[in-house]
């Protein structure tokens, strides 16, 4: 039945199932995208009314001399560069470490899931709490070494650095799940017969475990920059409804979210949407580039 | 088969039933109403305050029934009207800020009010917190829930201290530099101070919030060295991710708040035992006193029809008589609009009762609306950026105004 010929009678049929979930993405999906990808070129739009004056690249030369988009463009650069390395290692390495103990696998497993279906507003809610200057947890342990407490949310200096620590926590349970599945499916022969060779536990992973987790480790390195990419609630949970002290936290989502629902300004927001797109579908294209030619090398 | 006979059975007699329960429904009182939908910000006390109003309102008189929908906060409220807007559900009418009138006017879904309300009702309104409902020539906005810029300040500490409530920014600042030498804080400020730096630059005479303010005007800038340099001398304080400054108010060490007057409930409900607050006009500057007033209006939109059109202006109305807006004052902490309701022996009982209220009623003859017009919430944002870039002391008002007023002019072009 499978390798039958298709025909108009099967095709129609396989159309019809695959209806319910393409009416869906087209509607909620695709269509928004090349909405969004239409608005941002509209530079006399009326979004009430639909009615469009003139189109144009004035939202991008907006965009362009824009300092406050440079620093959301700038912020959200370090965020990914910072947290997505991080996370990805963290990751590995405690996969890797709960792969081997049995034990507490299963609960460990459990904990390191949990911030990943846990509301972002409850994380920022703790966070806030443990980063807080009067009372804060961080502080505290900070102080009994004999430390100066910091003003970690309201010092510009630290408020990145704060995001990107709640950005890898809450981006470690997701990734752990998948480096364990990709572990799982590794075939151990190939271990089984380095040992026989005389390979070292870190031969054994630079030479067998790291290349055949290679396309899992890609699909992590972009989940996790797309993720970051996209950091908005976050700030907003964290800071109270604000971008930072001093715009410190103002990312491209925070931006685009100022855009549209603060200042109604929804073609300029749309054309932040549209760059952030490209930079999110230029690492992704980079990614699988790289991972291409590594593959090629280790063949 | 015995059992799907048994289930066809049952739910006929209910479908039936239901039928016929409808039928005997008496026709004449529902379906004779208009119904006004109304959607709002308001939650907890204040909602049940308005639903109270609603509810007065809807057996004051038998043609309309106001539907009142709470949509959790300004900005929920601010962001449905968006969408029905452009999906054409919008109610009959919302409480928004009257700022937002030029975008409502720009896509042509908001209508006048002028055809329908009694222009003499408006005028009985305090002039200052008139000035928002018009808009090129025409009222589009209904004042409703209106607060002003107060001080808050502890008594217990200005008393033990010898300091006295401050006249002048000029006072305000060598009070706070002689607590900061015996380990207190002058004034804590909100997350954001713009509505400070606001009130400064009128008093001033150099206002923000206009279609091209003067920001690198020297007035201008030394309005603003007022808040900063109290910020880098220690003296003053911003909330930070707390939000409002009364957090650190409430820790007993801070001689003064500046905060909104609509917060005077959730001061007194949540003042910690021993402390003791009492409430002033802000500051003057430069000889003058200004204090900006702040909140939201009612609106009526477009896709209503002419009854519910004339119902919403009904209530509207309504809602200016002297009993409810007293009733409103009392109840939310937001100011009684008309000048006959402040006059009015219950509200003077009141504030004779609750004199923290006392303050946000002397600045009436001071306050003042930021004046109405296109790009208005793009300014703002402008501004609150620039405003914690200030608070965090990583521009000089020098240079961080001249960023904003560069910015300002590349997006008005």
């Amino acid at each position: 039945m499978i390798n039958s010929r298709p025909t108009l009678k099967s095709t129609l049929r396989a159309a019809l199932y695959l209806a319910p979930l393409l009416i869906i993405t087209l509607m909620f999906t695709v269509w928004p995208l090349i909405n969004a990808l239409l608005m941002s070129s509209y530079t006399k739009y009326n979004y009430y009314t639909n009615q469009v004056r003139a189109l144009g690249w004035a939202n991008f030369a907006y965009l362009w001399h824009d300092p406050t988009f440079h620093l959301a463009v700038r912020n959200t650069l370090i965020l990914v560069l910072l947290v997505m390395p991080i996370t990805v290692a963290l990751s590995l390495l405690i996969a890797l470490g709960l792969n081997r103990s049995e034990r507490l696998a299963g609960l460990l497993r459990s904990i390191y899931f949990l911030p990943f279906v846990t509301s972002t507003v409850a994380i920022g809610l703790v966070w806030n709490w443990i980063f807080r200057l009067d009372g804060g947890l961080l502080n505290a342990i900070l102080e009994k070494f004999g430390l100066h407490a910091i003003d970690w949310l309201n010092d510009p200096r630290y408020a990145l650095l704060v995001l990107s620590m709640v950005c890898i926590w809450q981006g470690l349970g997701v990734n752990i799940i998948l480096f364990l599945a990709g572990l799982n499916h590794l075939d151990q022969r190939y271990a089984q017969v380095a040992t026989l060779d005389g390979a070292t536990a870190w031969q054994r992973f630079t030479n067998v475990t790291w290349p055949l987790l290679l396309p899992m480790t890609v699909l992590i390195v972009i989940n996790t920059s797309v993720t970051n990419f996209k950091v908005f609630d976050q700030v907003y949970a964290l800071f109270h409804g604000s971008a930072g002290p001093g715009n410190a936290d103002l990312t491209m989502m925070y931006y685009l979210y100022q855009k549209s629902y603060v200042e109604n300004q929804v073609t300029i927001a749309a054309a932040s949407g549209l760059i952030l797109f490209l930079f999110v579908g230029s690492l992704t294209l980079l990614t699988y580039g790289i991972y291409r030619r590594l593959g090629r090398w280790s063949r | 088969m015995k059992l799907f006979r048994y289930f066809l059975t049952s739910l006929s007699a209910i479908l039936l039933l239901g039928a016929l329960s409808a039928c005997s429904q008496p026709k004449a009182a529902t379906s004779k109403r208009v119904t006004i939908t109304f959607w709002h910000g308001m939650t907890g006390d204040h909602q049940q305050a308005l639903n109270k109003m609603i509810q007065d309102f809807n057996q004051s008189q038998s043609t309309y029934k106001v539907v009142g929908s709470s949509e959790g906060n300004f900005g929920n409220v601010q962001q449905k009207i968006t969408a029905a807007a452009k999906s054409q559900t919008l109610p009959t009418m919302a409480q928004t800020t009257y700022t937002n009138v030029p975008d409502y006017v720009r896509g042509n879904f908001i209508v006048p009010l002028n055809a329908y309300v009694d222009p003499a009702k408006l005028n009985q309104v305090v002039p200052s917190l008139r000035q928002s409902s018009q808009y090129q020539g025409k009222t589009y906005a209904w004042p409703f829930s209106k607060s002003a810029r107060i001080l808050f300040y502890n008594r217990d500490l200005l008393k033990k201290n010898g300091f006295r409530v401050p006249r002048t920014w000029g006072e305000l600042q060598r009070e706070s530099v002689q607590a900061k030498a015996k380990g207190l804080t002058g004034l804590a400020l909100d997350q954001s101070f713009t509505a400070e730096l606001n009130n400064l630059a009128m008093q001033a005479g150099t206002p923000l919030m206009t279609p091209h303010p003067q920001l690198t005007n020297p007035r201008m800038v030394a309005a603003t060295h007022v808040l900063t340099d109290m910020l880098k001398q220690k003296t003053a304080t911003t909330a930070g991710t707390d939000g409002f400054g009364n957090v650190k108010f409430f820790k007993g060490k801070t001689l003064f708040y500046s905060g909104s007057s609509a917060a005077l409930g959730i001061m007194t409900a949540s003042t910690p035992k021993g402390l003791h607050w009492r409430t002033a006009v802000l500051p003057s500057y430069r000889g003058k006193s200004a204090t900006s007033i702040a909140g939201n209006d009612l609106v009526l939109f477009k896709s209503a029809s002419q009854a519910q059109r004339k119902g919403a202006a009904a209530f509207m109305q309504f809602l200016l008589t002297n009993r409810e807006t007293v009733k409103w004052a009392k109840a939310t902490g937001y100011l009684p609009l008309t000048k006959t309701a402040l006059r009015s022996r219950g509200y003077r009982q009141y504030l004779v009762q609750n004199p923290t209220a006392k303050a946000a009623v002397k600045s009436l003859p001071i306050g003042f609306q930021d004046k109405t017009f296109s790009g208005y919430s793009t300014q703002l944002n402008a501004v609150n950026q620039t405003v914690s870039q200030l608070s965090t002391l990583e521009v000089t008002p020098e240079k961080g105004l001249a960023q904003l007023q560069a910015q300002l002019k590349r997006t008005q072009k």
